[in-house]
C-alpha cells in the first residue's frame, strides 16, 4: 500500500507558542476516508494547519506523493492538490454563490474551464444553483457548509482536508454534510476528516486516526478503532459502539 | 430653489473629491487591516508633485495626474516592503501600524515643509477659477472636473474590483484572508499591490486637490479626519460605503455651510464620526463589530 500523504514525526505550534503537535504521524491512502479524533486540544486542527502551511513544521516531515510540503505556503500546497476546509466561516460572505465558486477555482489557469465546471457542480448542488446570485453569508449554516464543501471540487483535488464540517450544525443538517462528503469520496478524493463527534466521524471513515497530546497514539481501520476498548472508554464516551 | 441647486451641485462635485481621497484608505484598510494615518500625507505628496509640475513646466494636473499616480504606487511598493510586510508577522499588528502611519504622517508633513515651506499653495489651471453657468446656477469648473475625474476613476476600481481576477483576489482577501489563502491567493502579493492601488488612488486625489483647495503640509490632519469620518460612515473597509459617505457628508456639509457659515461647514464631519460611533458603529456596509 503507497501512501499519498505521510505525515512522520511532526513538531509544530502556534507562532513562538509551545508546540501542540509533538510527534505526530499519520498516513493516507489514496480514496480512502481517515478520520482523526481525539479530545479537545489534542492537535487535530493543528495537524491539518500544518500540513497546508499554515504552520511551520519544526520538526519532522510533510510529504505528499514523495515530495516534501515542508516551507511551502497555503497557496503553494492547493497547487499540489491539497484543499483544506476551515473550521467555519470559510466563506467570504459578501461574495455572492457563484463569485464563491469561482474563487474556488482561483488557481486554475483556464477560465473557460472554470465556468464549465461550475456549472457541474451547480448540477451537483441544486441549492447552489438556486441561491447562485445571493451573498453567501446570508445563507443557513448547513447551505454555507455546503458552499465550502463543493467549492473544493471545483478543482477536482486529489486530497479534501476538512476541518469539523459539522460544526454548530443540527443532526439533520449533519447527515446531509457526511453524505456530500460521501460524494466526495465516490468522486475518488481522499478525505481527511477531523471530527469532534468520534462516533459520527469514524462510522463515516475507512481509517480511523486517534490523536492525544499531539501524538498519534493509534491509527488502523475505522472499525478497528471503533472496536477498541481502550478507544471507547477515552474517547466514544465509554458506549458500545452500536 | 435655485439656492439648493446651487448648493447641492457644489456639494457632490466635492463630494466626489472627497469619495476619491477616501477610497484608497478605505482599500488598504480593508485588505491589510492598516488605518492610515499617512493617506491624507500622501495625498499632500500627489499635490505637491501637481503644483510643481504645473508651476515649473505648465503641465495641466490633469495631465500630470496618471504620473502622480505612478509616483505614488511606486512609493507604496517600497513602503510595503521595507516597513509593512515586516510588521504583518507582528503579534501587535494593528498598534504597530497605527504608530507607524503616524510617525509616517510626521515624517512627510516635515519632509514637505523643508523642501517646499509652510505656503499655502494652489494650482491654478485656466479651469480652476472658471465656471459654468445653468441658468442662475453657477458650477466652478475645477469642481466639477475633478469630481467627474473622481467619479471615473472610482468607477474603473468598481469594475475592476467586481469582474478581474485580481479584484476578486482583493475581494476575497478583504471578506476572509485564510480562506482566501486556502483557494490559492497569495495575500501577502495581494497587500502589496493594494496598498500601491491605494496609494496611487493618492497620487489622484492629490493631482485634483491641488486645484480644488489651497494646500499646505500640515493640512492633512484637517483631511485624516475628514476621511475618517467618511470610512467610519461607510463601513470601515467597504468602498461603496466610504463612496457614499463622502457624497451625503459633502452635500450635507455644504448645506450646513450655507445656512450656519463656512466655519461650522468641517465641522458637519466631526459630528457625523461621533453620531455614527455612539448609534450605528458598524457604519452604513460595515459588519457589526465583534463583542468577543
Amino acid at each position: 500500500m503507497s501512501e499519498l500523504l505521510e505525515v512522520t514525526d511532526l513538531v509544530a505550534g502556534y507562532g513562538d507558542g509551545p508546540a501542540i503537535l509533538n510527534g505526530a504521524h499519520l498516513s493516507v491512502q489514496p480514496g480512502k476516508v481517515h478520520c482523526i479524533i481525539g479530545p479537545n486540544g489534542a492537535g487535530k486542527s493543528t495537524l491539518l494547519k500544518a500540513i497546508v502551511g499554515m504552520l511551520k513544521v519544526r520538526q519532522g516531515d510533510v510529504r505528499f506523493k514523495g515530495k516534501s510540503l515542508k516551507g511551502l505556503r497555503p497557496d503553494q500546497v492547493l497547487r499540489q492538490g491539497i484543499c483544506f476546509v476551515p473550521q467555519e466561516r470559510a466563506l467570504f460572505p459578501k461574495m455572492t454563490v457563484r463569485e464563491n465558486l469561482r474563487m474556488g477555482g482561483f488557481s486554475m489557469p483556464d477560465k473557460s474551464g472554470l465556468e464549465r465546471r461550475i456549472d457541474e457542480i451547480e448540477e451537483r448542488f441544486p441549492i447552489l444553483k438556486e441561491r447562485r446570485d445571493q451573498h453567501a453569508g446570508t445563507m443557513s449554516g448547513g447551505q454555507q457548509q455546503t458552499l465550502a464543501m463543493a467549492r473544493t471540487m471545483i478543482l477536482k483535488p486529489e486530497i479534501v482536508m476538512l476541518d469539523e464540517p459539522s460544526l454548530g450544525l443540527a443532526p439533520k443538517i449533519v447527515k446531509e454534510v457526511f453524505n456530500i462528503m460521501q460524494v466526495m469520496a465516490e468522486e475518488g478524493i481522499t478525505i481527511l476528516l477531523v471530527e469532534q463527534n468520534a462516533l459520527m466521524g469514524l462510522r463515516h471513515a475507512d481509517w480511523g486516526v486517534v490523536l492525544d497530546l499531539g501524538k498519534t497514539l493509534f491509527e488502523g481501520p475505522a472499525k478497528e478503532v471503533l472496536g477498541d476498548p481502550r478507544i471507547q472508554e477515552l474517547y466514544l464516551g465509554g458506549k458500545k459502539a452500536a | 430653489m435655485a439656492d439648493l441647486i446651487q448648493i447641492l451641485v457644489l456639494g457632490l462635485a466635492l463630494g466626489g473629491v472627497y469619495a476619491l481621497m477616501g477610497a484608497g484608505l478605505s482599500l488598504v484598510f480593508g485588505v491589510m487591516r492598516i488605518v492610515n494615518l499617512a493617506h491624507p500625507s500622501l495625498i499632500m505628496v500627489g499635490a505637491y508633485v501637481a503644483y510643481w509640475a504645473f508651476r515649473l513646466y505648465g503641465i495641466d494636473p490633469l495631465v500630470i495626474l496618471p504620473v502622480a499616480m505612478i509616483i505614488l504606487a511606486a512609493t507604496g511598493v517600497l513602503l510595503y516592503k521595507l516597513v509593512f510586510e515586516r510588521e504583518a508577522r507582528s503579534a501587535k499588528y494593528s498598534e504597530m501600524t497605527v504608530l507607524l502611519t503616524f510617525a509616517l504622517a510626521m515624517v512627510i508633513e516635515g519632509a514637505l515643509g523643508t523642501a517646499f515651506t509652510n505656503t499655502q499653495r494652489v494650482t491654478s489651471p485656466d479651469y480652476a477659477t472658471d465656471a459654468f453657468f445653468i441658468g442662475s446656477v453657477f458650477i466652478p469648473k475645477g469642481q466639477l472636473y475633478a469630481g467627474i475625474v473622481s467619479l471615473v476613476i472610482i468607477f474603473g476600481l468598481a469594475l475592476f474590483l467586481k469582474f478581474s481576477r485580481f479584484g476578486y483576489a482583493i475581494r476575497a482577501t478583504t471578506q476572509n484572508r485564510e480562506a482566501a489563502e486556502l483557494l490559492g491567493v497569495n495575500v501577502n502579493f495581494v497587500g502589496l499591490v493594494s496598498f500601491a492601488i491605494g496609494l496611487g488612488l493618492a497620487g489622484a486625489a492629490g493631482s485634483l486637490v491641488s486645484f480644488v483647495f489651497s494646500f499646505y503640509p500640515a493640512k492633512h490632519w484637517e483631511w485624516i479626519a475628514i476621511l475618517m469620518s467618511l470610512v467610519v460612515l461607510g463601513g470601515m473597509g467597504s468602498i461603496l460605503g466610504t463612496v457614499l459617505a463622502a457624497y451625503i457628508l459633502s452635500v450635507v456639509a455644504a448645506f450646513v455651510g450655507f445656512y450656519f457659515g463656512a466655519t461650522w461647514s468641517t465641522l458637519t464631519f466631526f459630528v457625523a464620526l461621533f453620531v455614527v460611533l455612539m448609534v450605528r458603529p458598524q457604519g452604513l456596509f460595515g459588519e457589526k463589530p465583534e463583542l468577543a
